[in-house]
């Protein structure tokens, strides 16, 4: 099943994009930045809807009820839950729409790494499953092998740059810190300093950029390439809407107590 | 908040676990490689390559002694007139080893450090020469005992076929789409034979010229001086190298048709025979008798007529071609429950092989 809605559709669609551009050098690289491209495209509401829900929540931290309830409730968790999805009822909040569009990530990455594992084919026994995995329509014959390479990479393999003898990993830094980039962009400003949304998000800035960094440093390059594509599209998507928080790049931002740009 | 924040660790670090377990395929796999004397069986698959008895299945020795997760060994290996078994590995560790073929012992290791990809394909020896063609495109040129003795020769795509001698030139087939055909006496390549497809195994040595299968889904008859003629073609992709046969060429595609060209028209000697899945291996022809062997898993003897003269299931899948030890044939499956097995030409299964953990 997961090959058939996911692995078979990925890997159909980067050979195709493959295909489209022509088969030299760097060109399955340029087959990941089209094919992040038009996932972004795919996902945009999604994504706006979790920008939506995120600020939503936030100001829902910043709502008297809000707060009246929690002190009021403090102590029985039970009725408390009750009260927050009935202020979520009457404001409208979805509180898992800021979920859904990273939830949906997961089987994105997941598919795509096996889908660019399957497209270069470092072995006979990969090349045979991506004999498999090509529709009918495809005309494979021509593109098979594929070029890994891509600038100074080969996006079969996890990526390093000799530097006197030690191999500095720069792909995995670029994702980690284009990562950081943007969920610091997307953290919004609070008055409130027991504001838990904040808080989580602050946790996230720091454990989302070492996972991606360290998934970066183990995968296939080409997964990476993804990485960084989607995290810069995902900083521009919040800079077009105006919602990235640009003041959270300077030292001591979480301090700030200036309210969220609406 | 402390415990939110745990929380939090915990399920980034839960959801790191389960996209590495998802994604956390062992990043080389392959179907085993396998070749024989009147001796032993050489098996290499995984971390091992093992030497077993042909008469009765017994494992003799295996190299290394003990795994490296660094070295991985899936191509043919090779043995040489001078007593050595030569093969590469597959994993990170890119080393080039010679054992001992009685003993398993090492007699040489080139690390080829210089060498960006594996060894799937298998090393020729030609005039005590080895020709170790490697994925990185670079066919690498040892002598007996391991060292470099020229540059490497530059082919392009990766090479995953064993080259392939007529006494005179070399041939080596390549994923690029092309044939190459080296002049050994000095050194120089003609200019590349456009395959129409990426030709993952090698050219046949037939008369006056070589036979090429490639994932054109043709079979190419190919002059030493150059030139190129379709003499038949196939529904799909053809993966093994086609086997000649005095008249005639047998050969398979990946749809699972097998077929049997007749050399004196280009005709084929029998129609449509599909026994049950994708042939990735050459057939082999011992005396009357031709061996299929499929992914499905079926080990199959047809007689010259394309009938099936008896049907076997050894299980798992079968992607390597299988080989003739004395008078028995050997068939590797990959994912079975033994590793090697061994019938004799009426089907009879004479012993399995199973490796000790």
């Amino acid at each position: 099943m997961w090959e058939l809605i996911i692995v078979q559709p990925l890997t159909n669609l980067l050979l195709w994009i493959y295909d489209v551009l022509g088969t030299g050098p760097h060109m399955f690289g340029l087959a990941i930045i089209l094919f992040t491209v038009l996932i972004k495209l795919l996902t945009w509401p999604l994504n706006a809807s979790q920008v939506k829900g995120a600020q939503a929540m936030q100001e829902l931290q910043n709502d008297k009820d809000w707060q009246a309830i929690q002190k009021k409730y403090a102590k029985d968790r039970e009725k408390l839950a009750q009260e927050q999805m009935r202020i979520y009822r009457e404001k409208g909040i979805n509180p898992f729409a800021s979920c859904l569009p990273t939830l949906i990530q997961f089987p994105i990455i997941i598919g795509l790494y096996q889908a660019i594992i399957r497209a270069l084919s470092a072995t006979p026994l990969d090349m045979l499953n991506l004999a498999r995995t090509v529709y009918p329509s495809q005309n494979v014959e021509n593109i098979i092998p594929l070029n890994s390479t891509f600038l100074w990479m080969d996006l079969g393999r996890p990526e390093s740059i000799q530097i006197l003898g030690f191999g500095l990993p720069t792909l995995a830094i670029i994702v980690a810190a284009t990562t950081w980039l943007q969920t610091k962009l997307t953290m919004p400003a609070t008055s409130n300093p027991n504001d838990q949304t904040a808080q989580m998000t602050r946790m996230m800035s720091i454990y989302m950029p070492l996972m991606l960094g360290w998934f970066s440093l183990t995968f296939a390059s080409g997964i990476s390439v993804y990485f960084i594509i989607s995290n810069i599209l995902g900083i521009v998507q919040y800079a077009a809407t105006g919602r990235a928080n640009w003041r959270n790049l300077l030292p001591g931002a979480n301090k700030q107590t200036s309210p969220a740009k609406k | 908040m402390k415990t939110k924040k745990l929380t939090l660790f915990f399920l980034l670090i839960i959801g790191a676990l389960i996209l590495s377990a998802c994604t956390g395929q062992p990043l080389i796999s392959n179907f085993p490689g396998l070749t024989a004397d009147a001796e032993r069986a050489y098996l290499s698959t995984g971390s091992f390559v093992y030497a077993v008895d042909v008469t009765n299945g017994d494992e003799l020795w295996r190299y290394p002694e003990d795994p490296d997760s660094e070295l991985l060994y899936y191509a043919n290996p090779v043995l040489t007139e001078d007593g050595q078994l030569l093969i590469g590995s597959v994993g990170t560790n890119h080393a080039f080893v010679s054992l001992d073929p009685a003993t398993g012992n090492e007699k040489w290791s080139e690390p080829f450090s210089s060498a960006q990809g594996m060894w799937i394909a298998s090393p020729l020896v030609f005039n005590e020469t080895i020709y170790a063609p490697n994925s990185d495109g670079y066919l690498y040129i040892l002598d007996m005992n391991g060292e470099q003795i020229a540059d490497p020769i530059l082919l392009g795509g990766a090479l995953w076929s064993a080259p392939v001698t007529d006494g005179t030139y070399i041939y080596i087939n390549s994923l690029d789409h092309y044939l190459h055909i080296l002049n050994p006496s000095n050194g120089r390549l003609a200019d590349p034979i456009d395959l129409g497809g990426a030709a993952p195994s090698s050219v046949t040595i037939g008369n006056e010229g070589v036979y090429v299968g490639s994932f054109a889904s043709d079979v190419k008859f190919i002059t030493p001086n150059g030139r190129s003629e379709v003499i038949a073609s196939a529904s799909d992709w053809i993966w093994g190298t086609p086997t000649f046969d005095s008249e005639t060429l047998y050969y398979a595609d990946l749809s699972g048709n097998v077929f049997s060209l007749d050399l004196t028209n280009n005709r084929q000697n029998w129609d449509s025979l599909q026994p049950d899945g994708p042939v990735t291996a050459s057939l082999l022809v011992v005396g009357n008798q031709i061996y299929v062997t499929t992914e499905a898993g079926s080990f199959i003897a047809l007689d010259r007529d394309g009938k099936i003269v008896w049907e076997k299931t050894p299980g798992g899948k079968i992607y390597t071609t299988p080989v003739l030890a004395n008078d028995l044939i050997l068939v590797a499956p990959y994912q079975a429950e033994f590793a090697l097995a061994a019938y004799d030409a009426d089907g009879k299964q004479a012993w399995t092989f199973t490796p000790d953990n």
